[in-house]
């Protein structure tokens, strides 16, 4: 374990220091590591430590948030911020509907799944039913995230599945969580998933899809 | 006894005739009042003349003036977007971690943003129910204001990379919060309700609570009851488990605690205060009577033998709540007479 050259980027990542984690990522780049072991070595090991680390009652946001801020300087130092050479997985939709601008959530399960290969697309907040659906269509996604914290969104997440359906991509699956989604079960809100955690919504994804969360 | 005298002797730990009950409400009381959310959140007269409709149906202890967790932003510079039927949010914050934060104008509760519809709410209904009722004036706490006047995730980022100049940051909005605060007293609110979900362990850990917020919460709470508040109340929503042995060194007097906060934990975790809660806010949206009423009694079971407690939701009644569920809560109350 301590001659892991991966080592100190892990610990900077999950300290959520993104000065060292851009040190260790760059003497990682000049010593001749390709970017791709950097990200699987690197980023994708200390996501799955954080996993671990967290649960539904013992939860950081500000560790998580800090470490979100450190994982995407290193993606910006190895890709210029293009997230696709990251995203060896399927393709995610991420979205706040139409009058809720909550989104630190998103952002926390946004940072998850890159975390774990996904290549995620952020429709942001604020969002319309018919837009995700539009995004979700032309981008071939597996899954759709969304993110609610006011319950005034419930209404417009019921609608998302029969609008899929009508748009011909019935298959893609439906995960709500958030505030006030999570107090509401998968019935009420007609999705096919609800999720107390971010990490829910990446063991979720990676059930629905054949990956195994456990290889830690 | 009168609510307010329900209310007080309540807080002070005292027998009362029955459970004090509180339904937090906001503009359901304009939903009720058949009026829009967009001239609730603006017309300090048409707010008042909401709740006042509200609380003569339903007849719990207490009327609020509260519009929405922008006023302060708002007063202070930011630009917000109005809807018809939600509550309306930032789309521009006025400070960046660059502004010269010091220099900036502290809004005059008189005069900036929405702070004098507010003040003209509090004005009206305590004119209407005098001492009879618990009047309610809110702010939003100071660690929210922060938030609300620069970004949440650009607060949190410069707490943790220039703590020097986070805390000038906070001073302000804690400065702006105490005026507010201190005007709603004279216009007559009888206490300030302080709403600080962003300083919920939701948010940030319990050690930021401890350094940067306790030390605000016990100035500003010292202030309000100089300002004549009869009581301070301080109201996080989402989890506050580890934050609340924290709250005793704040001298706060009433302490909400949200459905995600068990009554023992919350009643371990904070001695001898008074504390309200808990019923699940979506439950007034989705539940029957019957349910929130076995809720209610389930809660007043625990609080018994402690007394201390006001029967409340964990935090607002959501506007499109059923008007059924709100009445099976008060008359839960009412059962204890
Ligand atoms: C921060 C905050 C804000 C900030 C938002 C800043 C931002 N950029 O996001 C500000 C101050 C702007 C704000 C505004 C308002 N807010 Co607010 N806000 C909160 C607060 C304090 C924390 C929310 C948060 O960010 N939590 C941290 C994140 C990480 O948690 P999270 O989103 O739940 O996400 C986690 C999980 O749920 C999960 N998750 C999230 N999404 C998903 C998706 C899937 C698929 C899965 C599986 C999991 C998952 O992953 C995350 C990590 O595990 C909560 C109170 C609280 N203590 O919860 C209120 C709260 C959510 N707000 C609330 C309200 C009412 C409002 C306002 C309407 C206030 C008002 N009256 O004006 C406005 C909303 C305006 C609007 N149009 O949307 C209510 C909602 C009540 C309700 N049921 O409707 C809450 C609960 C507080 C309250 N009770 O009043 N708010």
């Amino acid at each position: 374990m301590q001659n892991n050259p991966y080592q100190s980027l892990i610990d900077a990542l999950i300290d959520g220091d993104r000065d060292k984690a851009y040190q260790s990522a760059s003497e990682l780049l000049k010593s001749g590591i390709p970017k791709e072991r950097i990200v699987v070595e690197g980023i994708h090991k200390a996501m799955e430590m954080l996993d671990g680390k967290c649960t539904a009652e013992q939860f950081n946001l500000l560790e998580l948030m800090l470490t979100g801020r450190a994982v995407s300087t290193v993606i910006d130092l190895l890709y210029k911020g293009d997230q696709s050479g990251v995203a060896s997985r399927e393709t995610i939709v991420l979205a706040a509907l139409e009058g809720d601008i909550h989104d630190l959530g998103k952002s926390i399960v946004k940072t998850v799944l890159m975390g774990k290969g996904y290549r995620t697309v952020d429709c942001g907040k604020d969002v319309t039913i018919e837009k995700i659906v539009e995004t979700a269509k032309k981008e071939g996604a597996k899954a759709i995230c969304i993110s609610g914290l006011i319950s005034s969104v419930m209404p417009q997440i019921k609608r998302l599945k029969p609008s899929l359906e009508e748009a011909g991509c019935g298959d893609i699956a439906v995960l709500a969580g958030g505030a006030a989604l999570k107090q509401a079960t998968a019935e009420v809100l007609n999705v096919d998933y609800v999720g107390i955690t971010a990490f829910d919504a990446g063991k979720y994804i990676d059930t629905l899809l054949g990956y195994s969360h456990d290889q830690s | 006894m009168t609510s307010l005298e329900r209310i007080s002797a309540t807080v002070r730990f005292e027998r009362t005739d029955r459970v004090p009950v509180i339904a937090q409400i906001g503009a359901h009381s304009a939903i009720f009042a058949k009026k829009k959310l967009i001239d609730y959140v603006r017309d300090g007269e048409l707010a008042a003349y909401s709740q006042i409709t509200a609380l003569e149906h339903y007849g719990y202890d207490a009327v609020f003036a509260i519009f929405d967790s922008c006023v302060e932003t708002e007063a202070a510079g930011s630009t917000i977007e109005y809807r018809e039927d939600i509550y309306p949010a930032v789309i521009k914050y006025i400070l960046n971690p660059d502004s010269d934060v010091e220099k900036h104008k502290l809004p005059d509760p008189h005069q900036d943003g929405r702070m004098p519809e507010i003040l003209k709410c509090v004005r009206i209904l305590r004119q209407e129910v005098g001492d009879k009722t618990l009047v309610v004036g809110t702010v939003i706490g100071p660690m929210t204001v922060l938030t609300q006047l620069m970004g949440m995730e650009r607060a949190l980022y410069m707490a943790i990379d220039d703590p020097k100049r986070f805390v000038k940051f906070f001073d302000y909005a804690c400065q702006l919060v105490r005026r507010f605060g201190l005007a709603q007293l004279e216009a007559g609110a009888h206490l300030i309700l302080t709403f600080d979900p962003a300083a919920s362990q939701t948010v940030i850990p319990p050690q930021f609570y401890r350094e940067f917020v306790l030390p605000r919460h016990r100035e500003l709470f010292k202030t309000f009851k100089e300002g004549g508040a009869i009581a301070n109340w301080v109201h996080s929503a989402g989890r506050i488990d580890d934050i609340m042995p924290y709250y005793q060194e704040t001298n706060v007097d009433i302490v909400n605690f949200d459905y995600e906060v068990d009554p023992l934990s919350a009643i371990a975790n904070t001695g001898h205060i008074c504390l309200d809660g808990n019923i699940k806010p979506l439950s007034f949206i989705f539940d029957t009577p019957e349910i929130i009423r076995q809720e209610s009694l389930k809660l007043m079971g625990i609080f018994k033998e402690r007394g201390g407690f006001i029967l409340s939701s964990g935090c607002e009644i959501p506007p499109e709540s059923k008007p059924e569920n709100i009445e099976a809560m008060v008359n839960a109350a009412r059962e204890t007479l």
